[in-house]
């Protein structure tokens, strides 16, 4: 991912449009790491991650003419590889099985607050990524894409298919997902406020 | 969410997810406000709301950590794709794009020049195939071989350009096959001649009768003194056309004769054929012995595929003659090429053009024979391939061809292409059905030509599945090149493999002996590959994991109520 209020290579961007095949080669190099890091996070394996990227780039490369200079270019990258990367997952019919759906239907129970504040103190980074491996992709999906690519909601909703009203639940189950995939209080004991 | 108290004791706390969306900035101004003050009164929300905060940090952190280094496999493919794209692909697109000239130019162009010769009258080999002839009226336009490439060019593209738009199935795809439909339309031939049909023992059109439109004869004798303006379709033991013919005459039959007046072409395909008349245009016949009297007289040209051919006549323009025996002693104003064992030239023989001959033995040309040149000849020899240092320069250019197909058909249709691949690593099934397949549609096709109706579908099936033998190649190519390579689910890659694959099968279809049969069965089994994955795609599909129509009944369960007492 580009560094936070680094400017966008618009004239690199100006010239790949054109066909530069050089100025083409400036921006995967510049966007290829932060667009593998995603994937990464996104998809079980490095090798999907991998074969993703290089996907993905190849997409960019052809939707490049479509993209509105007007708008943020990184956004519009985490886009398209957003949308790849859950286009890739609902293919494999990973995205949601019976399973899941009906844990999606058991009402969330409220988190003891000094229990997980206790988990977040203790919680590396390292941890987190690995908690991250665990959790459903859908769960994963979110959780990348306002975290990791800071996607608003209305782009979430749109890359995941589901209302925008719809996109605050998601995360919050992925959270508490991810709170019991790191072994910590997921499902709160009720009441525990 | 839970309403707010100032009570800490009896207190209603905010929810968790409206927390999260205050976090997130996610609501209104009032709302926030609302949670905001809350969060300053009661401790409980204020611990959450600040563990959720942290919570956001930790994951944004973890998120963001440079934990993963670029492969060097992603590092090196920007660079690698785009040197291939400019300088590998390019090459190889420009050697094929070579390669495919040359092999119209050697081998396309000069059947196209005896074939017109030959009297279909246009440039186009393709025009003659499907559009020409005496069975298309109305397709006198010439389309040339070059504009009918071009369009199928252009053609390959817009596909390949609106192919995802088509796939949606919307608006667009009607659109592109109405304007087929109102184009083919345009196209089909305007007028539909008449047709006057005989049949029985023996067809006779007498002197003073005329046939208006085409005459179509099935009988064991035909005998035609009046008059046809039209085509005579014959089907007969014993034909006679001693009458005027203003079209065509279409023969199988065992004897022709042909006394009278053609305005139009011969073909003949029979046993023996005699033409003592006049025939305005040309001559195209597959008989056993042709004999072309004295009084004969060819306006156009003569081809003639015979065991014995005796020309006596007059011939207008060329002619082409593979015959075991040919005898010349007639005139021909044009050129004569010749292949077969003996070719003899009489001492009343008069050829206007150069004479070219392919044989056994020399010429025996009579020494009062009034030629325009010397005839050349040339000693027919039967040395392997292999020995000619040509034989190798065409197998590359053969392999460049090859390449340039499959690319532009992995690009055009690289999910079926995948599914091909994938098909072919059925072993028994492919070849079984590439078996069925190889021996099976060209049977059909000829059937469907066999009606007048079912031509154009009969000759396009032909074509796909000639087409389909040079695809099957690729598609085996693609999967020797996997093994090699390993597996990929992306289409360059797989194109890729498929040129490195392409090159060994080739290779060792080049193995004296063994070559031959190591090309069937590649032909077979990839053709078998192609067929299983067309199967396949027009099969229903099969919702994976379907539910049952009717949940299962649990052996304990009861129907219609309560078990009575």
């Amino acid at each position: 991912m580009s560094a936070p209020g680094k400017t966008e290579p618009t004239e690199a961007i100006a010239r790949a449009r054109a066909g530069d095949a050089d100025a083409w080669g400036e921006l995967y190099r510049e966007y290829a790491p932060a667009m593998f890091r995603f994937c990464r996070r996104a998809l079980p394996t490095r090798e999907d991650a991998e074969d993703a990227t290089m996907e993905i780039f190849m997409k960019l490369r052809d939707k490049l003419v479509q993209y509105d200079e007007t708008r943020s270019f990184t956004a519009w990258l985490y886009k398209v590889a957003a949308n790849h990367c859950w286009d890739l997952l609902r293919r494999r019919k990973i995205r949601q099985d019976k399973e899941t759906e009906d844990v999606e239907t058991v009402p969330l129970e409220h988190p003891d607050p000094n229990q997980l504040d206790r988990m977040i103190e203790q919680s590396t980074s390292d941890e987190v990524r690995k908690a991250l491996g665990k959790l459903g992709a859908r769960a994963r999906m979110a959780l990348v894409m306002r975290y990791y690519s800071d996607m608003s909601y209305d782009e979430i909703a749109d890359a995941l298919g589901v209302r925008r009203a719809f996109v605050g639940v998601v995360l919050l189950r992925a959270r508490h997902e991810l709170r019991q995939a790191l072994g910590g209080p997921g499902a709160m004991a009720a009441g525990g406020a | 969410m839970s309403d707010m108290a100032n009570d800490p004791r009896d207190v209603q706390h905010v929810d968790e997810m409206v927390l999260l969306l205050y976090t997130e900035r996610q609501l209104d101004r009032v709302r926030a406000a609302e949670v905001s003050a809350h969060t300053q009164e009661c401790n409980a929300c204020r611990t959450l709301l600040h563990a959720m905060e942290r919570e956001s940090r930790l994951l944004t952190r973890a998120m963001l950590e440079e934990d993963e280094v670029l492969p060097a496999r992603l590092a090196q493919f920007q660079q690698r794709a785009r040197q291939s794209m400019q300088w590998i692909w390019g090459l190889l697109f420009g050697l094929a794009a070579t390669g495919v000239y040359a092999l119209y130019d050697t081998y396309l162009l000069p059947w196209e020049d005896q074939l017109q010769q030959a009297g279909f009258g246009s440039t186009s080999l393709l025009n003659l195939l499907i559009f020409q002839g005496v069975f298309w009226k109305g397709w006198q336009s010439v389309i040339t071989l070059v504009e009918v490439v071009a369009m199928l060019t252009v053609g390959g593209f817009a596909l390949a350009f609106f192919r995802k738009r088509l796939r949606r199935g919307s608006t667009a795809l009607a659109l592109v096959l109405t304007g087929f439909c109102a184009v083919g339309a345009l196209m089909m031939p305007a007028t539909a001649s008449a047709q006057d049909m005989r049949k029985g023992d023996s067809v006779e059109i007498r002197s003073d009768e005329t046939v208006k439109g085409d005459l179509f004869v099935f009988a064991h004798r035909a005998r035609i003194d009046g008059k046809v303006e039209g085509d005579v379709y014959l089907f007969s033991q014993d034909a006679s056309v001693g009458g005027h013919v203003t079209g065509d005459i279409i023969a199988f039959s065992q004897i022709l004769r042909v006394g009278g007046t053609v305005d139009g072409n011969i073909r003949g395909f029979d046993n023996t054929i005699s033409i003592s008349g006049n025939v305005a245009r040309n001559v195209l016949t597959f008989d056993d012995i042709i004999n072309l009297d004295t009084s004969s007289k060819i306006g156009g040209s003569l081809t003639a595929f015979a065991h014995s051919l005796n020309m006596d006549g007059g011939i207008g323009r060329n002619v082409l003659i593979f015959a075991q025996q040919a005898t010349v002693s007639g005139t021909v104003d044009g050129g004569i090429s010749a292949k077969g064992e003996n070719l003899r030239i009489n001492g009343s023989a008069k050829v206007g053009g150069p004479i070219k001959f392919e044989g056994k033995y020399p010429p025996d040309v009579a020494s009062d024979a009034k030629l325009a040149s010397p005839p050349v000849f040339k000693q027919m020899e039967h040395k392997p391939e292999y020995a000619e240092g040509s034989y190798f320069v065409w197998q590359v250019i053969w392999l460049a061809a090859y390449v340039l197909f499959g690319l532009v058909l992995f690009q055009l249709m690289p999910v079926f292409s995948k599914e091909a691949v994938n098909s072919v690593e059925q072993y028994g099934a492919s070849f079984g059905l590439g078996v069925l397949v190889f021996f099976g549609v060209p049977i059909a096709a000829c059937i469907a030509c066999v009606t007048v109706v079912g031509l154009f579908v009969g000759l396009a099936t032909l074509f796909a599945w000639y087409g389909g033998l040079y695809y099957a190649q690729t598609i085996v190519g693609a999967l020797v090149g996997q093994w090699l390579l390993g597996r990929t689910r992306e289409t360059w890659p797989l194109i890729g493999r498929m040129v490195v694959g392409i090159i060994i099968v080739r290779l060792a279809t080049m193995i004296p002996h063994a070559g031959g049969w190591i090309k069937l069965g590649v032909v077979l089994w990839g053709t078998g590959a192609i067929s299983l994955a067309l199967y396949r795609r027009f099969q229903p599909p099969m919702a994976a994991g379907m539910a049952p129509a009717m949940s299962p009944i649990p052996p304990t369960a009861t129907v219609g109520g309560a078990v009575p007492a």
